[in-house]
């Protein structure tokens, strides 16, 4: 017999892998991309590409049926929740990232709350706690098999080559597959994954998490029902390796059999956004922000049409390099709009992707004085990179500023009041505020829920009528 | 009760087909209208080829050419809704998501009806399950990713507004020749693959494409079409060889079908997918070289159909391509065997068997252990060619699996790949070479099987091939009728027909 497959050990880690093994840091951390990845959900379900995917999806009934966030009453059959909630979750470009370049938890948090839904037994907070994380720890592992996973990317949308995979992982989990169906459904899942980059900065993007997280769902019900797929999935080179130029795959020791065992996000933070755009556009953010205050620290009155030129110096990638973004989708991928936005409001918020602050003229004539430079030592890649702004101003002052870690780099982490401001922020553009607090409290104490589609219940909870009183029954 | 979203797809669908003069305004194209011009992207380009050619500028051989491909299609789709794997994924849709409304028809299943871009999925499957499809050049499966969607959008639309059989016909070669297009963009292509699996490249696309042009998208919408099919497309060949396989033609065809859907609702994607951007890749990233060309713009010049130059291969038994080649030669031996034993050909007389074939990991398997390994085994093919004279459908039920006198064949095959022999579908050729233990050695080669594009079936194979598929699941007289509607569908005013005699 060969030496034991990558692909075994997945499927051996994933069924065999109990809520013993998690650890304080790693709860904690999930908690938070959890409690995250619902605030920016929520705030997602107003957007045009969650209407478009919702109409669509309205299509399909099932007996067994699951909540949209945010839409009292709507259920859809699993995968189609899953499917909307994952497009809100990533549809304006504010949920979590990680390093390597991913968004984990849009992958598949949705996919879990759907099927927990639909499950005759309602899983714990634990368990979910659980199955979230595996659905995690098998993103981190899959994207450090490659050197070309640390940089940021060029031909493929990681959400949608690692994202399946772990929402295959997580599901497969909370079904209780054998390590055997665990290998079948990595195969079944791969054979969905890989959206090419052009769609990002599109109306299309956000789908890709949306596929992401329903095809893995999808992937462990036919593995479930004994569908295979190839069982070296992760081992041979016509497999999961295609969607990389280089590819060295390692097994997993779960820390039963003697190996040590450490969850990647015990090492590994994520980061939280704290606008809605690219990760790239954090670093610009701040550089910008900081050279505006001390421009206005030199002259309380200064008036940004007096700048002459803007200078970003920033890595190299051309998904996130447009001059005059015209939609918000570009404007999200565009370091001059979010560089020049932050110049003259002082930061960037959700509001500055409306289409009026994207018209403004003042705006306008700003980016037509900004240029992009890529020094050599700013590599692409959001665990080195950093970003330079410098302001040439009419009667010739220059101002400089640099960002090395912005505020949420997981180098520089939301403190825990920061993050819950921002998912009330969130949660309450269509919660009340009662339920989003509610919300809060049942994630803080995930572990000890007992049933954890109460979650499913919150999400769908918009009536202020009663006050006073927990709202969801938790 | 006609589902309000059907209501909107019919009234798209109506206005564009009695006024095909007036241009619908909504909101991407007023966007858009600032932009109209030369078509100067390979994208938008595309999407203007699918909205604007015209029935007319199909030719004869090209009408006749994919109507054998339709036939062949529904058969082996009829056919493959006995299998396995189909079962297993049409329990899961139903489990899954019971409509109350299911409208679409589930090929060789009367009564039983799915949501549209489920009836695709499973007869997608179905198609693709026993490795029966037929295949082009530059490879793929081309018709198992189109078919099946356009028949669940026909179903879906109101009895009194079917498409007409030409509408159909056109859908079917806007798709199938999206998916030639696109597979001359690169080298890559040309070649038996290893990365991707064609079908979930180009499929999807196709899919997408036909879809658009049944429904009478825009052709801003048939771009977006395009884009937002080609983030679903892309399938590793690690699950050929294995059940997962025919999954790949059903996602393939399902998903076109919702990027067309949701362009239908006004869904934006890359407006850039098809093009070459350095530093962004879109439908370039399956390939690793890529140089994308404009289509002939259907308002000015008729355009060529890919297929008019470039036939199709249909299968005689359901496995993978290459074996064919393979069956051929050693069928020729077989011949030579049985005529110099006087009919009493022992298998015990053979002590050596050497196949020359190229190289090509996925197919290449000396103890393949289940159906699915069968179908892309080079060996178990030779072998049981050699031993009966033929492969057939039987050939890969378990009894045809386990015998022992195969397994005995098998462990004598060596394999050989010579210099002259490329893996591509166009230029590859086996040769069988078996020494008898008495020293004679006895050499079977095929260069064209029949079936090939080069040597293609004639009418009359064609037929009896999908008799005996359809056959083993419809009654005669379905089957029969089926034949007869499809000869003659660009004349058939509506589709309804066709569409009854699949269950």
């Amino acid at each position: 017999m060969l030496r034991k497959s990558v692909t075994q050990s997945f499927g051996a880690a994933i069924s065999s892998w109990t809520t013993d093994h998690l650890t304080d840091t790693v709860v904690r951390r999930s908690k938070r991309m959890m409690l995250d990845t619902l605030g920016v959900g929520l705030l997602g379900t107003s957007t045009p590409v969650f209407q478009t995917a919702l109409q669509y999806s309205r299509k399909y009934e099932a007996k067994e049926k699951s909540s949209v966030w945010g839409r009292p009453g709507l259920t859809l059959p699993a995968q189609y929740s899953a499917f909307v909630n994952g497009i809100a979750v990533h549809a304006m470009d504010f949920d979590d990232t990680w390093h390597p370049a991913t968004h984990p938890s849009g992958a598949v948090l949705p996919a879990l709350l759907a099927l927990a839904e639909t499950l005759p037994d309602k899983p714990s907070g634990l368990q979910l706690l659980l199955a979230f994380n595996i659905g995690i720890e098998v993103q981190g592992r899959l994207m450090r098999f490659s050197n070309e996973a640390q940089h940021i990317p060029k031909r493929f949308h990681p959400p949608s080559v690692v994202g399946v995979m772990g929402s295959t992982a997580a599901t497969s989990k909370l079904l209780g597959l054998s390590a055997a169906q665990c290998v079948e459904a990595l195969g079944i899942a791969a054979s969905y994954a890989g959206a090419p980059m052009a769609n990002a900065a599109t109306q299309t993007k956000p789908l890709h998490i949306g596929n992401a997280t329903r095809r893995g769902l999808e992937a462990s019900l036919l593995a479930l029902y004994g569908l295979e797929g190839n069982k070296h999935i992760l081992d041979i080179d016509s497999g999961f390796r295609v969607f990389y130029k280089d590819y060295t795959p390692t097994e997993i020791t779960n820390g039963m059999r003697g190996g040590p065992f450490r969850w990647v996000l015990e090492d590994q933070d994520v980061a939280f956004k704290r606008f809605p755009a690219h990760l790239g556009m954090h670093w610009v953010a701040e550089a910008a922000a900081a050279v505006r205050e001390k421009l206005l620290g030199e002259d309380p009155n200064f008036d940004f049409g007096q700048v002459r030129k803007v200078t970003l110096r920033v890595p190299q990638s051309k998904y996130i390099d447009c001059p005059f973004p015209k939609t918000e989708h570009e404007a999200r991928h565009s370091f001059q709009f979010n560089g020049c936005s932050a110049l003259l409001d002082g930061h960037v918020s959700t509001d500055s992707f409306t289409d009026a602050q994207i018209e403004r003229k003042t705006l306008k004539d700003l980016l037509l004085t900004t240029q992009i430079e890529n020094p050599e030592d700013n590599p692409s890649n959001f665990d080195k990179m950093y970003c330079e702004v410098q302001v040439q101003t009419a009667d010739g002052r220059i101002q400089t500023a640099r960002c090395d870690t912005f505020y949420g780099h997981w180098r520089n982490p939301l403190k825990q009041v920061d993050l819950v401001r921002k998912f009330k922020a969130n949660a309450t553009t269509v919660l009340s505020l009662e339920v989003a607090e509610d919300i809060v409290s049942i994630i803080d104490d995930l572990e000890n829920i007992p049933d954890c589609t109460v979650l499913g219940s919150c999400l769908q909870t918009i009536d202020q009528s009663a006050r006073g009183a927990s709202v969801c029954g938790a | 009760m006609l589902r309000p979203t059907y209501v909107i797809l019919f009234t798209i669908w109506r206005s564009s087909r009695c006024a095909p003069a007036f241009r619908r305004l909504h909101v991407s194209a007023l966007e858009v209208a600032e932009r109209l011009g030369p078509e100067d992207t390979v994208t938008a380009n595309f999407g203007a080829f699918i909205h604007g050619v015209r029935p007319e500028q199909l030719t004869q051989k090209v009408l006749r050419r994919s109507q054998r491909m339709v036939l062949d299609s529904i058969g082996v789709g009829i056919l493959g809704s006995t299998t396995h794997v189909f079962e297993l994924v049409l329990q899961h849709c139903r489990q899954m998501y019971q409509m109350t409304n299911d409208i679409s028809s589930v090929y060789g299943r009367p009564g039983t009806k799915l949501s549209p871009m489920l009836a695709a999925f499973v007869n997608g499957v179905a198609s693709h399950s026993m490795d029966f499809d037929d295949t082009w050049h530059p490879a793929t499966h081309p018709s198992g990713a189109v078919l099946p969607a356009l028949l669940a959008i026909s179903d879906m639309l109101p009895r009194n507004s079917k498409p007409s059989g030409m509408d159909l016909l056109m859908a079917f070669n806007v798709g199938i020749e999206i998916q030639g297009r696109l597979l001359r963009f690169s080298n890559e292509a040309q070649n038996i693959p290893k990365r991707f699996h064609p079908p979930t490249v180009v499929g999807p696309m196709g899919s997408a494409a036909a879809c658009a042009r049944l429904l009478s998208l825009d052709r801003i919408q048939c771009s977006h079409a395009l884009a937002i099919a080609a983030s679903q497309a892309g399938a590793p060949m690690a699950n050929a060889a294995t059940q997962s396989k025919p999954l790949h033609i059903g996602n393939a065809s399902r998903q076109g079908l919702e990027a067309a859907l949701l362009a239908s609702r006004g869904l934006e994607a890359s407006p850039l997918v098809l093009d070459s951007v350095p530093g962004v890749s879109g439908f370039s990233a399956f390939y690793e070289d890529y140089v994308p060309q404009l289509l002939p713009c259907p308002e000015e010049v008729d355009p060529s159909f890919l297929l008019e130059e470039q036939d199709m291969g249909f299968k005689r038994f359901p496995a993978h391509l290459g074996m064919h080649w393979v069956a051929d030669a050693a069928a020729s031996v077989h011949k030579q065997l049985v005529g110099s034993h006087n009919g009493n050909f022992n298998p015990a007389f053979i002590q050596d068997i050497l196949l020359r074939i190229p190289p090509s990991k996925y197919i290449n398997r000396p103890f393949p252990e289940s159906e699915h390994e069968a179908r892309h085994s080079f060996q178990f093919n030779a072998c049981t060619a050699l031993l009966d004279g033929e492969v057939t459908v039987q050939s890969f039920h378990p009894a045809g699996l386990r015998r022992p006198e195969l397994h005995t064949l098998l462990s004598r095959v060596r394999v050989e790949h010579p210099n002259d022999n490329p893996a591509n579908f166009d230029r590859m050729y086996a040769e069988v070479l078996v020494t008898l233990v008495d020293g004679d050695v006895l050499k079977g080669r095929c260069n064209t099987f029949y079936g090939h594009w080069r040597n293609p079936l004639t009418d009359n194979s064609l037929q009896r091939k999908f008799r005996a598929n359809a056959g083993a699941v419809l009654p005669s007289d379905k089957v029969e009728g089926l034949i007869e509607i499809v000869d003659s569908l660009e004349q058939l005013g509506d589709c309804s027909p066709l569409l009854a005699q699949l269950q």
